[in-house]
């Protein structure tokens, strides 16, 4: 068993990443590059060479090439210290056209062509554009390389970067006392309360490891999930957290900040991460922290989107079994009575009208018959705002349960073994119930952890319907306004999660099921 | 030997007499002459709710092919007319004059919300039919080989984990991005990747059926691969395949009311076009009847289609034809 599993795991691993190709594929290689512009209000005003040179640098965020401008080489070099920096200045400006260059830029933009050329850069020169003697509107001169990022550099670098570890030489600037150091009273709650933390200086976060009272109490931040940076859907910020951050209103707790500053604050300074210079560059983070380490996560009174997906479909998968499963063998026992028919007709009503079609009937019965809140408010405490979304998951899984149920029984309703029960006595229910059940229930068991692990994913029509803020809408999203990060990221996830969810369905079965097997030996 | 019958009570008829052989006699079968599909339709035909939904799947196909041949919907022909908006149908009626044009009242822009259905029902159709020939078609044939050859079933089981665990709307997403959303495009849409999980299914029930007793004995007589699929394999997945016809087309209706709902539909005016940019007219009063009219009417013909085909693979079955 333990051998098979590890196969199956590495096989499932191989196909996640076979996925993250073909989306990689589809979106960067097949889908047109022109389209992210299409709701640009920048874009419609640049002109001429400023438009090309915008379009490249927009493309490099969105992450389909490598961009680098002259100026940007030049910057590096300084960094380098191969240029000192009144050397740049001089060098920096080039030429309108290519032959007016001063000599200095002329040795400096041929380095730039041959130190690009050399790595598989396209380099550019865009010559000014004059209309007489002036330049028209954008028309400046622009020199810059640009390269396409290769499909497998870009799978490896995602694949390598997925998990990232803090370590104490993140931070490149002078710091002092860089290490790790490890407390049994956080600071952050005053110093005498028992609270064990790892807090580093030099790592990315500023604590390492900390409790605190939310789920999952202990929290560590040496390993970080990067399953892409956002771009257009939450600017600079990835999936992981996209899809895991609270949301809604902010929570205010009294906040005692490393200064000594007690204020009302929704600032979780647990989360702090280093950002080069802002305590200094920002009158308020000098007024609060005592070093670099000011860039905080709020915390917000509302769950996440993964969280509110997960709560509505959990709650809707119960509701699903307890109805599904008694209805299922109800309509097997009773076939072709009434309580079958009506059965029946319930399940190709579900099953044949539109989804979306059926969403909005429970909305107008709902809303109307009942008075239940048809939208979703994350700041209202009223919980009445579940009911819709969940009945509405709810009911198509009863439909779908109580469909292969019924057919799986029905099949093994004339098995020898049910022939053998009854004739050895046994009433109807019990034969129904202790015998037949637990054959035809084997592969709806299958699909339970394919229930639980898609509840994560959320429901798209649903959602968007009840506008619940859940993860479910995030790859539409995505797609509507080209966020590649985030389309690769939740790919990913959902590809996981599939691949986890059939691999437990499979374990959960032969645990249930003596009868299967995976070893290759007991077959 | 003479014997005198009148004295044993008997006639000559209850004596034994001599039966002729004949050579083409013993070669008939005595069986009742059966015909596959006679059967179907004559076991379709004995329930009589068969025949009504076919009545009405009928009128509905020829609702939405020659009623907008007819009606010559202009859908933006009373964009001017300010009072020709968001109409109830009693106030269409009213301003318009009874016609069956105005009985569901009008759109947005003016426009006959009858007209518009069945435009829109048209398309929808078209699109569920000709994707469901072109996935089927491929499904078939390619789960038939997946399902005999092993050294396929084993490259194609690859193939299926993997684009099975691409979102699909993100196959949609980029060929509606590639070209322009028309019609075709959809088409393309849904049919790029949707053959592979009927291919699926079909390799399911192959390998279930494919080492049966009988297809062994078969073989063993000298069968070709290619006859038993034909002969002895595809007789007895008719009824699995109109079956699965008949949830796919259904699916489709719903799979485009779905791609139109999120903002990736076609171009064209088809039901799911109509719900969406009907949507805000659900809550507000005096617009029902703009939404509800194109949910209505998918749904029927959803419906509709999914019985019709439900009971068609059940009357295909060979074993109800007794």
């Amino acid at each position: 068993m333990g051998k098979y599993l590890v196969k199956r795991i590495l096989r499932g691993l191989l196909s996640v990443i076979a996925v993250v190709i073909i989306v990689m594929v589809l979106i960067y290689t097949l889908m047109g590059r022109d389209r992210v512009f299409a709701g640009d209000a920048a874009y419609v005003k640049l002109g001429s060479n400023e438009k090309e040179a915008y379009r490249y640098s927009k493309w490099e965020e969105y992450g389909y090439l490598d961009y680098v401008t002259y100026a940007e080489y030049l910057l590096d070099l300084v960094a380098d210290g191969e240029l000192d920096e009144d050397t740049r200045a001089k060098a920096v400006g080039i030429g309108r056209t290519a032959d007016k260059d001063s000599e200095l830029t002329q040795e400096y933009v041929q380095k730039f062509t041959q130190f690009y050329e050399e790595q598989g850069y396209t380099v550019v020169r865009l010559e000014a554009k004059l209309q007489g003697n002036r330049l028209i509107k954008g028309g400046q001169q622009q020199l810059f390389a640009y390269r396409d990022r290769p499909l497998f550099n870009r799978v490896v670098e995602y694949f390598t970067g997925l998990v990232t570890f803090d370590n104490i030489h993140y931070v490149e600037e002078d710091i002092q006392d860089r290490g790790l150091s490890f407390t049994w009273f956080d600071p952050l709650y005053g110093g005498d309360k028992f609270a064990p933390a790892i807090i580093g200086n030099g790592t990315f976060h500023k604590y390492l490891l900390y409790v605190d009272g939310t789920f999952p109490y202990i929290h560590q931040n040496f390993a970080t999930i990067n399953l892409g940076t956002s771009y257009t859907v939450n600017r600079g910020v990835d999936v992981f957290t996209t899809m895991g951050a609270s949301q809604g209103p902010y929570v205010l707790s009294t906040v005692t900040f490393p200064t000594g500053l007690v204020e009302q604050s929704a600032d979780d300074l647990h989360t702090a991460t280093y950002l080069p210079g802002s305590q200094a560059a920002n009158a308020v983070n000098a007024e609060r922290f005592t070093d670099d380490y000011t860039n905080v996560q709020t915390v917000k009174g509302a769950m996440s989107k993964v969280g509110f997906s997960f709560v509505i479909g959990i709650i809707a998968s119960v509701l699903a079994y307890f109805l599904g499963l008694p209805l299922g063998v109800l309509m097997a026992r009773k076939k072709d009575k009434l309580i079958d028919k009506l059965g029946t007709m319930y399940i190709i009503f579900l099953i044949a009208v539109p989804s979306l079609a059926y969403i909005f009937i429970f909305k107008a019965i709902g809303g109307s018959l009942f008075g239940l809140p048809t939208t979703f408010d994350m700041s209202a405490a009223n919980k009445l705002m579940f009911i819709l979304p969940v009945v509405s998951l709810a009911l198509p899984s009863v439909a779908n349960l109580m469909k292969w149920l019924r057919r799986y029984m029905i099949d093994q309703m004339n098995s020898d073994y049910v022939k053998f029960a009854r004739s050895g006595g046994l009433s109807e229910g019990e034969i129904f119930t202790k015998h037949i059940l637990k054959n035809a229930a084997i592969p709806i068991i299958h699909g339970i952890p394919g229930t639980i692990l898609g509840a994560m994913t959320g429901a798209i029509i649903t959602e968007r319907v009840y506008v619940v803020p859940g993860a479910g809408n995030l790859l539409t999203e995505a797609i509507n306004k080209y966020d590649n990060g985030v389309i690769v990221g939740v790919a990913l996830f959902y590809a996981l999660l599939s691949v986890v969810s059939i691999i437990l369905g499979d374990i959960l079965m032969a645990t249930v099921d003596p009868r299967i097997s995976f070893s290759t030996k007991d077959r | 030997m003479e014997h005198d019958l009148s004295k044993l009570g008997m006639t000559e008829k209850e004596l034994f007499s001599f039966h002729d052989h004949s050579e083409l006699e013993s070669e008939k079968i005595t069986a009742p002459r059966y015909s596959y599909w006679q059967s179907v339709f004559r076991v379709f035909f004995r329930k009589k709710i068969n025949i009504v939904i076919l009545g009405v799947l009928a009128v509905l196909i020829l609702f939405a092919y020659l009623y907008p041949t007819f009606s010559d919907y202009d859908r933006f022909g009373q964009l001017l007319n300010p009072n020709a908006k968001h109409l109830r149908p009693s106030a269409a009626i009213q301003q318009f004059g009874f016609s069956i044009k105005w009985i569901l009242g009008t759109g947005a822009a003016g426009n006959s919300t009858f007209d518009a259905i069945w435009t829109g029902a048209q398309i929808s159709i078209s699109l569920a039919f000709i994707c469901a020939a072109i996935n089927m078609t491929i499904g078939v044939v390619v789960g038939a080989i997946w399902g005999f050859s092993k050294k396929v079933d084993m490259v194609m089981m690859e193939i299926y984990n993997i684009i099975g665990n691409v979102p699909s709307i993100l196959f949609t997403a980029v060929m509606v991005m590639l070209f322009t959303a028309t019609f075709w495009t959809l088409v393309l849409a849904l049919t790029i990747t949707g053959w592979l999980f009927i291919a699926a299914f079909i390799r399911t029930q192959v390998v279930i059926i494919r080492d049966r007793e009988y297809n062994l004995a078969s073989r063993c007589l000298g069968t070709s691969t290619v006859k038993i699929a034909i002969k002895n394999i595809l007789p007895f997945m008719t009824s699995v395949i109109v079956t699965l016809l008949a949830t796919e087309i259904p699916s489709y209706i719903s799979s485009e009311v779905f791609l139109a709902y999120i903002g990736l539909g076609m171009s064209e005016m088809s039901l799911g076009r109509l719900i969406y940019e009907a949507e805000s007219a659900m809550v507000t009063p005096g617009w029902e009847f703009e939404f509800w009219s194109p949910v209505a009417i998918s749904a029927i013909i959803s419906v509709v289609l999914y019985v019709v085909g439900q009971n068609l693979g059940d009357a295909s079955d060979p074993r109800t034809h007794m």
